[in-house]
């Protein structure tokens, strides 16, 4: 043991000694070392972004949207969703908690005194703010009664808010939507983008029977609505009771398509994964190629240094060190650089990335994690690329190394 | 025989060959030789007889291609490399033409050498390292890089470096080869006092003056002993 460590420390002694050969290898290593960095964050922030998104959207909840993309395709009416078909719902799935439809209306204008925004008029019920988990900041939540009494009020979206209003307080002042007035009773939280890049925060919320009957004078079909379940293990078994449900309340034919779209927590994360699963295939591919050069500098670097320091490895074995000990110096003083490269790549990764967020919008998390998997390939490499010089070294016969 | 009589070096019919060109040729074609403990053997022969060839052999550098080789009661031409490893450093102390200093470590450091590599637990070898460097005559140079000294002192730090591991065996291959003759005398002093402390000594050399410091000499000529 005493020995292993005598050696590890005529390693360091060389690894100080050399110091051209020490600087390139670590160079190279680093600059690996730091796009597996960056990889790895990435990915583990492309995770965690979907996690996010996930808990944003509802673990536990079913979006049941009309219409469907093939249905679409060969001319089907993409209103196919009523009122009726969500209160039937409502009653069907009894371990349902929440049941709420939704009526979008696209492309209208908010204006306030002489300030003008496009919105996005979302008519819900009083559980918007619970089916999409998304709280009021300010001022109250849609009621019951404002559903029910068809009242003219409105939730609104932070950049709506900062459009039409500033820095005034919006609450109880009134904005005009299609020749309505609508009074703004409360304020969203800032959302951001949606995962397909929608911005969801220039929306103005109002009761379903308002939007229906005020705005767009429609009396029994909705853009889609939302269920959530208590028992979200059993999320993907109520997806598809809904599809079941849904195809025999519109009498459709076995050889029919849906004429709705279900959309779960599990499609998000997918699609997630798709976006973000080619930039980390680059960047690893990038970080795998960079790992394979700095192995091949080290492997190069250090076959040189065996020839040159034939010598003192003819020294060494004339004075009893074993094969064993000199593969161990070698070994040591590649894996004790690729360790130092390692670390030095990692601050680099961490720099790097944090000025790619700056940027881009770019989905960086680190956690110890990138720091292990760094550290470990660092081994890899010392160990892997630092094998061959070494046994070069030990199997050099001490009777020509000292004669040189 | 018992481990006083028991001679430290016993060649029996050793012969060495190297492979050169595609042709096997025989350096050292029969060498017979036997060097009790306690000796200062010089060696002694014309250039490219086969001096340091046997030499490597004596210090378990090489293995013979043929014959027996008993060191210290042992047979070592059976032994494993990592074997020999272990006696070249427990049991043997290397002093070269060319110093074979490592330049990268202090003076002090490379005397420490052979006692890193040691098998044995117990192990003072810093305080037995400053001893040896103050009989060698360089306490005032530990420090230094090798590169600093006059050749004279790299020898002298080399004799330290041999003595370390406290061997009952001393090699050197011309020792003095690259000093002047004022210089290899200071070193030639050391070698007899090695000997007057009871270490067996051989050394190989070409000039008789040098030669003279030992006890006995022998000679070789083509690969064979002179009688
Ligand atoms: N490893 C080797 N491979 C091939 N030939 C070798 C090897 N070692 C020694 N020889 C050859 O063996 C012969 C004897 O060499 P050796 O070094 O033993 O001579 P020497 O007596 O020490 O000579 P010198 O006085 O010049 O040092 C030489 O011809 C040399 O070329
Ligand atoms: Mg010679």
């Amino acid at each position: 043991m005493m020995r292993l460590i005598r050696i590890l420390a005529q390693a360091l002694m060389a690894v100080r000694a050399f110091k051209v050969r020490t600087f390139f290898c670590l160079v190279s290593v680093a600059l690996g070392i730091s796009a597996i960095t960056v990889i790895v964050a990435t990915t583990e922030g492309a995770f965690h972004e979907a996690y996010l998104m996930v808990e944003r959207f509802g673990p536990d909840s079913l979006m049941v949207i009309a219409g469907s993309d093939e249905a679409r395709a060969v001319g089907q009416r993409t209103k196919t969703i009523t009122l009726a078909d969500v209160e039937a719902a409502r009653q069907a799935f009894t371990s349902a908690y929440l049941t709420a439809p939704l009526m979008a209306v696209e492309g209208t204008t908010a204006s306030y005194k002489n300030n003008k925004y496009q919105t996005l008029i979302i008519g819900s019920t009083s559980d918007y703010s619970s089916a999409w988990s998304w709280p009021v900041i300010e001022g109250s939540d849609l009621s019951e009664n404002d559903v029910i009494g068809l009242k003219n009020v409105g939730l609104i979206g932070q950049d709506l808010l900062r459009e039409l209003f500033g820095t005034e307080n919006p609450v109880g002042k009134f904005v005009m939507v299609k020749q309505v007035l609508v009074q703004i009773i409360g304020v969203l939280s800032e959302r951001g983008m949606s995962p397909t890049g929608v911005n969801l925060d220039n929306r103005l919320i109002m009761p379903v029977s308002t939007v229906m009957r005020k705005i767009i004078n429609e009396t029994r079909y909705v853009t889609l609505f939302r269920i959530r379940f208590l028992d979200q293990e059993n999320l993907g078994h109520y997806e598809n009771e809904m599809k079941l449900f849904l195809r025999q309340r519109h009498a459709l034919a076995d050889d029919q398509p849906n004429d709705f779209r279900i959309i779960s927590p599990m499609e998000i994360i997918k699609f997630l994964v798709a976006l973000t699963g080619s930039l980390i295939v680059f960047l690893g591919l990038a970080g795998v190629i960079c790992l394979i050069g700095a192995g091949f500098v080290l492997a190069n670097l250090f076959l040189l240094s065996v020839k040159e320091r034939t010598r003192e490895i003819g020294i060494r074995r004339s004075i009893g060190a074993k094969k064993g000990d000199i593969l161990f110096q070698f070994l040591a003083e590649a894996v004790m650089i690729t360790t130092a490269g390692g670390v030095v790549g990692f601050l680099l990764g961490l720099v790097s990335s944090k000025l790619l967020t700056m940027v881009a919008e770019f989905p960086i998390y680190f956690s110890w994690k990138s720091a292990v998997v760094g550290l470990l390939l660092s081994w890899a490499i010392g160990i892997g690329f630092g094998l061959q010089p070494a046994s070069r070294a030990a199997n050099l016969e001490p009777i020509k190394a000292v004669r040189e | 025989m018992d481990e006083i009589t028991q001679p430290m070096v016993l060649m029996d019919q050793v012969t060495k060959s190297f492979r050169i060109a595609d042709q096997d040729v025989a350096i050292l074609k029969g060498i017979d030789l036997n060097v009790r403990r306690g000796e200062f053997v010089a060696v002694m022969g014309p250039s490219g007889s086969g001096k340091t060839t046997l030499m490597n052999l004596i210090g378990c550098l090489d293995v013979p291609t043929d014959g027996r080789y008993v060191l210290a009661g042992r047979d070592v031409t059976k032994l494993t490399d990592d074997e020999l490893s272990v006696i070249r450093n427990e049991h043997i102390g290397f002093v070269f033409q060319n110093f074979c200093l490592i330049p990268y470590a202090t003076v002090y450091e490379n005397v420490l050498l052979p006692s890193l590599y040691t098998m044995k637990s117990k192990n003072d070898a810093a305080g037995r390292a400053v001893d040896l460097l103050r009989m060698v005559g360089l306490e005032h140079r530990t420090r230094s890089k090798p590169a600093l000294l006059s050749g004279g002192e790299q020898q002298r730090a080399g004799i330290a470096r041999a003595l370390i591991n406290s061997p009952e065996l001393l090699l050197a291959d011309e020792p003095t080869g690259q000093l002047d003759s004022r210089t290899a005398e200071d070193i030639m002093k050391l070698f007899v006092r090695m000997n007057a402390d009871h270490k067996t000594v051989i050394i190989i050399t070409h000039d008789p003056n040098i030669a003279g410091y030992a006890s006995r000499i022998v000679r070789i000529k083509d690969g064979l002993m002179e009688t």
